[in-house]
């Protein structure tokens, strides 16, 4: 009988469980989600491709119109290649509801913008 | 006249209610029991979630209804059958409408006990039909459970027919009504080993022993599946009104009208506030072992429940 | 022809009282256990040769998949075995921080195990219970380090992230509140009589048997036997942290639940000191690349009990040989000993007792049928 108090003082308080998807519980900051290249400042250097475990992260193709092609079902999340990035451009972002379908949705690929639209 | 009969027996407080509430107060009882512990129970289906158990048991008629090939068949599809109407017969002795039950005859006390007793023989039947080591293990631990709480709930569901003169239902609750005093109160020791004893043949927690999950996966209750394990689930939740609502009667007061209110709605308030007790004890303990619950039944309940029936006899609680 | 007097019941690989696939042969004879047969091996996934294809930078990702629960021993461990070979001393700010994740972990899994237990037993409302008070050491770990269950925070050389004023504060109250619900834990833990009826004289293991068995952890200390790696072979900050270990008498399912509930307690308190006394200063170093040739042993004190990596390296980038002993393994022996002669309703919570992690533990065993040879294949 000794969780008689404790069981009457719960009916008094409101439930610990969040009504997941209407009400969504949103991530700490520094939460490490699915990271997110920032063209702009990309050098194309190849260490975030080096730095991934589980090989997530490719260099396609040469030169400025090299595009990094990253695979997020083979990602961990483990934010080495943040941390390999030399000038910063690869963040962590807080999106975690990641699921799908099809195989094929799973690849981004990030190019860098075509050196015309830069110059506006 | 037969118009007014045949809707008793079907709709109201015939088979349509009782459907109703059992539905109902399977609903009360996972909400009540979620609420202690911090989490919201059935939330989406209905507003609140109250169509719950009735969407659990379309759902589980439309699945597959597989048969062991080492079952036996023809018990093995007779048992849930039997499960569900057993409680059902039961329910219509019970007062409801008013102070009389649709069917009250003397011994109709008796009767209950009986219908107690087979179905406990028919879990058995189930797990022994089933042919599986953990639903064999379940049968056996239903049926030793049995031994252990059939004496006590006798004993103490004969006090107040002893007090009542009267061995039926409907008896004891119009003595209640005219006595103006409730069972709690005259016989409470009575009441404490009736709860006990319901909740040992009900099999909730502490006593949930035969269908312990994580011991024996799902004790009796393993092979079946698809429309059995619908009506398995929907003859527990008739037994649970039948259980509570013989707790309401003997020791509540009944269907009794109060003021203005009908005798059905106290009915259902009293049934109701017994399956909350349930729930409450239900979420405080954890699960006994088949030998501590013999030992303890046959140590501790039965002289309590025999020190009860002194009492009576000696006139304190009449 | 006559009839078997006992019935053999199978718990496992799917079983609702296993977390996860090991295949238990129980022979029962009316309600008591007179034999069991374990067969083991079902979620082998061939790790200690996937540490020897990769570099030592992306085995530690390896290391910390493992098990997801323990995930920080074995990154500490691990990264103890490499930065020896590589002759690296870590900075004393990192070697704080990692015991503080360390204790966090150690609180983490226990609590989660105090919720397993009383599942097991039937107590669904303290299970219900612990797990939502868990959640504020979940909340903490997703704040620090950015990761709710796999934290990447040891990297070779240190740790990745600091740790801020702000969050300091945070875990000093989170640390508050955990403290109170543990003393209320233990207080219902010791005198609910339903539970104490399946826990009290369950399962015993006496003091002898568990030291020949090589048990290990909170189930070898239930049993009387003061061993814990923090004191016996301190690692990362334990030699400046004090600290008491906890034994019991008993030796019964309620001493290990005692004993884990009372080394919540001893951890918050290093928590607490390890917060106090932090030295200021870097949190990591930068390691070379390569390995010269070696081989180093390191243990590291999970919250199961004792963990063992081992690696050689030949001068390359990659190790040449890895191995890894889970403290599940060293339990299992002591286990199939306390599981005779009880009744069946025990078994979960013997089961539960010595807080299985099969996904550590796996190893295949193959037997030559022509020969009779045994080879064992380590996972």
């Amino acid at each position: 009988m000794s969780l008689v108090k404790e069981a009457l003082q719960q009916l008094r308080k409101k439930p610990a469980t969040k009504k997941y998807p209407k009400e969504k519980a949103s991530p700490a900051k520094g939460f490490r989600g699915i990271p997110v290249w920032d063209m702009d400042k990309c050098l194309l250097c190849v260490l975030c491709q080096n730095a991934c475990p589980p090989a997530a992260i490719k260099l396609v193709g040469k030169g400025r119109e090299a595009e990094i092609s990253f695979s997020m079902d083979r990602c961990m999340f483990c934010a080495e290649c943040a941390e390999a990035c030399p000038k910063g451009a690869i963040t962590m972002s807080e999106k975690f509801e990641l699921a799908g379908t099809d195989r094929g949705e799973m690849v981004f690929i990030f190019k860098k913008k075509p050196i015309a639209q830069e110059q506006k | 006249m037969i118009v007014y009969d045949l809707f008793f027996l079907l709709v109201f407080p015939g088979i349509l209610f009782l459907l109703c509430l059992a539905f109902f107060t399977e609903w009360v009882d996972r909400k009540f029991f979620a609420r202690i512990q911090n989490r919201y129970g059935p939330l989406y289906t209905g507003p609140s979630g109250i169509l719950q158990p009735l969407a659990d048991f379309v759902k589980l008629l439309s699945k597959e209804d597989i048969v062991p090939r080492a079952a036996d068949r023809a018990l093995f599809t007779l048992v849930p059958i039997f499960y569900v109407t057993l409680p059902l017969t039961a329910l219509f002795i019970m007062p409801i409408m008013g102070e009389t039950g649709l069917i009250a005859f003397e011994g109709d006390l008796i009767f209950l006990l009986f219908v107690f007793g087979l179905m406990t023989i028919i879990i058995f039947l189930a797990g022994w039909s089933s042919m599986s080591r953990f639903s064999i293990i379940g049968g056996v631990r239903s049926a030793l459970q049995m031994l252990s709480f059939e004496i006590p709930l006798g004993i103490v569901l004969i006090g107040p027919a002893i007090a009542a003169k009267s061995l039926s239902i409907s008896g004891i609750v119009q003595w209640q009504s005219a006595n103006a005093a409730w069972g709690l109160w005259l016989q409470p020791i009575g009441f404490v080993v009736l709860l006990t004893c319901l909740l040992a043949e009900l099999e909730l927690i502490p006593f949930d022993i035969p269908e312990a999950d994580t011991e024996i996966v799902a004790g009796w209750r393993t092979e079946f599946s698809g429309r059995k394990l619908a009506m398995f689930r929907l003859g527990r939740d008739l037994e649970v009104v039948l259980c509570a609502a013989l707790a309401a009667s003997l020791f509540l007061g009944g269907a009794q009208p109060l003021w203005l209110i009908p005798p059905a709605v106290v009915f259902l308030v009293k049934t109701i506030a017994v399956v909350l007790l349930f729930s409450f004890i239900r979420s405080l303990f954890a699960r006994f072992r088949i030998d501590q619950v013999i030992a303890g039944m046959w140590k501790y309940v039965l002289p309590i429940a025999i020190v009860q029936i002194v009492l009576i006899e000696l006139g304190v609680g009449v | 022809m006559g009839y078997a007097s006992t019935i053999k019941v199978p718990f496992g690989p799917q079983h609702p009282a296993l977390k996860e696939p090991e295949h238990f042969l129980f022979e029962v004879d009316g309600d008591t256990v007179v034999n069991v047969t374990l067969r083991i091996g079902y979620v082998h996934r061939g790790l200690e040769k996937g540490f020897e294809l990769e570099t030592y930078n992306h085995g530690l990702y390896l290391a910390e998949r493992v098990c997801g629960i323990c995930n920080i021993a074995h990154t500490v461990s691990y990264t103890q075995v490499v930065e020896e070979l590589m002759g690296v001393q870590i900075p004393p700010r990192a070697r704080y921080i990692r015991t503080i994740v360390a204790e966090l972990e150690r609180l983490q899994s226990h609590s989660l195990w105090v919720g397993i237990v009383a599942h097991e037993a039937g107590f669904d409302t303290l299970f219900m219970y612990v797990w939502r008070d868990r959640e504020a050491i979940m909340n903490l770990f997703e704040e620090l380090t950015g990761g709710r269950v796999l934290h990447a925070i040891n990297t070779l050389g240190g740790v990745r992230r600091d740790i801020t004023p702000e969050w300091e504060t945070k875990l000093r109250k989170g640390m508050d509140s955990f403290e109170e619900r543990t003393k209320d834990y233990l207080r219902i833990v010791n005198s609910e009589r339903t539970f104490l009826k399946r826990t009290s004289g369950v399962g015993l293991l006496s003091p002898q048997d568990a030291v020949k068995l090589c048990a290990v952890g909170p189930t070898l200390r239930a049993s009387g036997v003061k061993e814990d790696v923090r004191a016996d072979d301190p690692y990362i900050a334990y030699d400046e942290i004090p600290f008491n270990v906890v034994t019991s008498e008993s030796g019964d399912a309620l001493a290990r639940t005692v004993v884990r509930v009372e080394e919540m307690m001893e951890s918050i308190g290093m928590i607490r000191y390890a917060l106090d006394h932090m030295p200021s200063g870097t949190i990591k170093v930068r390691p070379p690349k390569i390995a010269p040739p070696g081989e180093v042993l390191s243990r590291a004190e999970a919250p199961r009990g004792e963990l063992i990596h081992f690696g050689r390296s030949n001068g390359s980038a990659k190790p040449e040989r890895y191995k890894i002993r889970s403290p599940t393994l060293a339990n299992i022996p002591a286990l199939c000993k306390t599981l005779i002669g009880v009744h069946v309703a025990d078994i979960p919570i013997i089961l539960a007792g010595i807080d299985p992690c099969f996904s550590c533990m796996d190893r295949m065993a193959i037997v030559d049928r022509r020969t009779g040879e045994k080879r064992e294949i380590e996972k």
